[in-house]
């Protein structure tokens, strides 16, 4: 859940990068580093060991200054994929306020999809959140790759499910914004139900999203 | 017993990026790189490191964490060598704060992995005394299991035993029926002797003299009657005698229930049982016996019967006409041996691998539950033996068991 710090005029909130192993989640953190113009951007700290594979997470710090003055402040994780380890998915899920499942699109990894997704719902219940409320994005990453489940495929397996689907390619930085926007469309409205944004800090959804992806990239994210 | 640990992902301020650092260390370092006293505040204005009184007018450059200012660095220097040393500084606290936010994870984790531990020890530990309980009446549950497969064991016995004792029955019906049948006319013809007895009788009443009675005695032929009226008694007792033979054998082989254990020789089980065999084996085999001297055995008597009989009755069921069927038994070594060998068909190679297997029958459906060689070689086991059948086809079968003298169950 956000936390909003009176004393630092601070609304920290904490969105995260689940899925299985390799999928490509810190490769969406590294693109959005690139790709955002947030007016605040921090590097990102990355956790990993030395074959490449997160250890703890990554983190990407991203901010703006509402115009009341408050400081809205993302702060986006990653969880390792293996399934070796689950306490370290459960303490960075923990109060997260959105969460960007990141899919392998390989016909091959349709299972190892399952089970993660499997696992983040089991983890969320774990760490007291409702999954239902969540807000949640499903990505279908690796779509430059041969092998693929074809979108109608994943289309088809995924009807009836109410979260939005994106299909990108993170190592080309395709469908990387996309999927951050689907994800602050919904953090949005959750949050607004606490914070009443537009009311308390005249922050309509609108300027939330175009502030938290930098203006020059709203058009091109829709 | 959950311990207080602070959040990874929690902000963190200056003085706590600073913890583990010799600030005294990094504050003359960064003297001698600047060339003027330094000087470290929080965000909040408090002094952390350097020197106390650097002026107020002194040059001042923010130390960003994430993306806010946490603290500022002053000293009286210029502005390019100020960012060199903000730059050095950042990139430090930069490294303890990623050694600060993983170890904060894993002490969290660790601790989590720790918790969900004691859980799953505590779950344990109440599956553990539930087990204790359930071994502590195991003994007594199993003591009861036991004995209603003892109950069941011998209700499978008596039903073998009571389908061989039918399969008997005809045959030693007409065992019985031949005997009382000259039993019955012997009788008849003594009823007839008796009239003529009569006549002698009431001359003898009426006072007639000696030689009218003389002739009537020799016209009714006293003298042979005398003799045959012997003859027949002698062959009436003969005939009981039979009869009461057969029902003892009977009686003795359908003590089904006497489970006890008993001194017997099974040398009399053994001619009991061809006794009671006889009349079902009938002319299409002969039963021989070739019986050695052996001691007595402490045994269920009725259950061995009972499996002589099964053996018998099978190795009649082999033989066509002219057979043999040879009963044999001798000492060897503590252990009497039994032999009961036949010169019928013989058992097929494929169905002698079923042999002992419950409901594997070759017979007619109708004729037999295929129980028989089971609770035979059960009814062996349990005095502690051992069953065996060596069979040739077209030759004949040799069933040999051998039963210990000394087996541990107490009489």
């Amino acid at each position: 859940m956000a936390i909003y710090e009176e004393e630092n005029n601070r609304l920290s909130i904490k969105l995260v990068y689940y899925g299985p192993a390799q999928s490509g989640k810190t490769t969406n953190l590294m693109r959005l580093h690139d790709l955002l113009r947030t007016d605040l951007k921090g590097e990102i700290m990355m956790m990993e060991t030395a074959n490449d594979r997160t250890l703890f997470f990554d983190l990407l710090p991203l901010g703006f200054k509402a115009p009341s003055g408050l400081l809205i402040k993302f702060k986006l994780y990653t969880v390792p994929g293996q399934i070796a380890h689950d306490s370290t998915r459960k303490a960075v899920l923990s109060r997260a306020d959105g969460v960007v499942f990141v899919a392998d699109s390989q016909r091959t990894q349709s299972i190892n999809n399952g089970e993660s997704f499997a696992n983040l719902e089991e983890n969320t219940a774990r760490v007291g959140i409702d999954f239902d409320r969540l807000p949640l994005v499903v990505q279908f990453n690796k779509r430059d790759l041969s092998n693929i489940l074809s979108e109608e495929e994943v289309w088809q397996r995924w009807q009836g499910a109410p979260w939005p689907l994106v299909f990108s390619s993170a190592l080309a930085g395709r469908g990387v914004i996309e999927t951050f926007h689907a994800l602050l469309v919904q953090v949005y409205n959750t949050l607004n139900e606490e914070f009443d944004f537009e009311n308390n800090h005249g922050l309509s959804r609108d300027a939330f999203i175009r502030q938290s992806i930098g203006q020059s990239q709203t058009d091109g994210a829709g | 017993m959950p311990t207080a640990i602070d959040d990874f992902d929690r902000e963190l301020t200056l003085q706590e990026l600073l913890r583990g650092i010799d600030v005294n260390k990094l504050s003359s370092a960064l003297q001698a790189l600047l060339h003027a006293p330094v000087a470290v505040i929080d965000n909040k204005e408090t002094h952390l490191f350097g020197s106390e009184n650097c002026s107020t007018s002194a040059p001042r450059v923010a130390l960003i964490a994430e993306l806010e200012a946490i603290g500022y660095l002053t000293a009286d220097a210029d502005s390019a060598s100020l960012q060199a040393a903000r730059d050095i500084l950042m990139l430090l606290l930069r490294s303890n704060a990623r050694y600060l936010i993983a170890s904060d994870l894993h002490l969290k984790t660790q601790l989590d992995d720790f918790e969900e531990l004691q859980r799953r020890h505590a779950a344990l530990e109440v599956s553990e005394q539930r087990y204790k309980a359930l071994a502590q009446t195991l003994e007594q549950r199993v003591g009861e299991q036991v004995k209603t497969i003892e109950k069941a064991r011998i209700k499978v016995f008596a039903s073998e035993k009571l389908a061989s004792v039918g399969r008997l029955a005809a045959g030693i019906a007409h065992e019985i029926n031949n005997p009382i049948g000259f039993i019955h006319s012997n009788l008849n013809a003594i009823s007839s002797y008796l009239e003529s007895l009569d006549k002698i009788g009431t001359l003898v009443e009426s006072g007639a003299g000696s030689a009218d009675i003389r002739a009537t005695w020799q016209r009714e032929d006293m003298t042979f009657l005398q003799q045959d009226l012997k003859d027949i008694l002698a062959e009436c007792i003969a005939g009981t005698t039979r009869i009461a033979a057969i029902i003892r054998d009977l009686k003795g082989y359908s003590r089904v229930d006497q489970a006890d254990y008993q001194s017997a020789n099974v040398n009399d089980i053994l001619r009991q049982v061809s006794n009671i065999a006889k009349a079902e084996v009938g002319n299409k085999a002969r039963i021989l016996l070739d019986l050695g001297e052996i001691p007595n055995l402490n045994c269920q008597a009725g259950l061995l019967g009972q499996v002589f009989l099964g053996l018998l009755l099978n190795a009649a069921d082999a033989i066509a006409e002219n057979g043999k069927i040879l009963l044999r038994t001798r000492l060897d070594d503590k252990r009497i041996c039994i032999d009961v060998r036949d010169n019928g068909h013989g058992i097929p190679e494929e169905a002698l691998q079923h042999i002992f297997d419950p409901f594997f029958t070759t017979k007619e459906v109708g004729t037999g539950m295929g129980l028989g060689l089971t609770v035979c070689l059960d009814i062996v086991k349990s005095h502690g033996g051992q069953l065996e059948i060596k069979s040739k086809p077209g030759k004949g079968t040799l069933v040999s068991i051998a039963l210990p003298l000394q087996y541990g169950k107490p009489s």
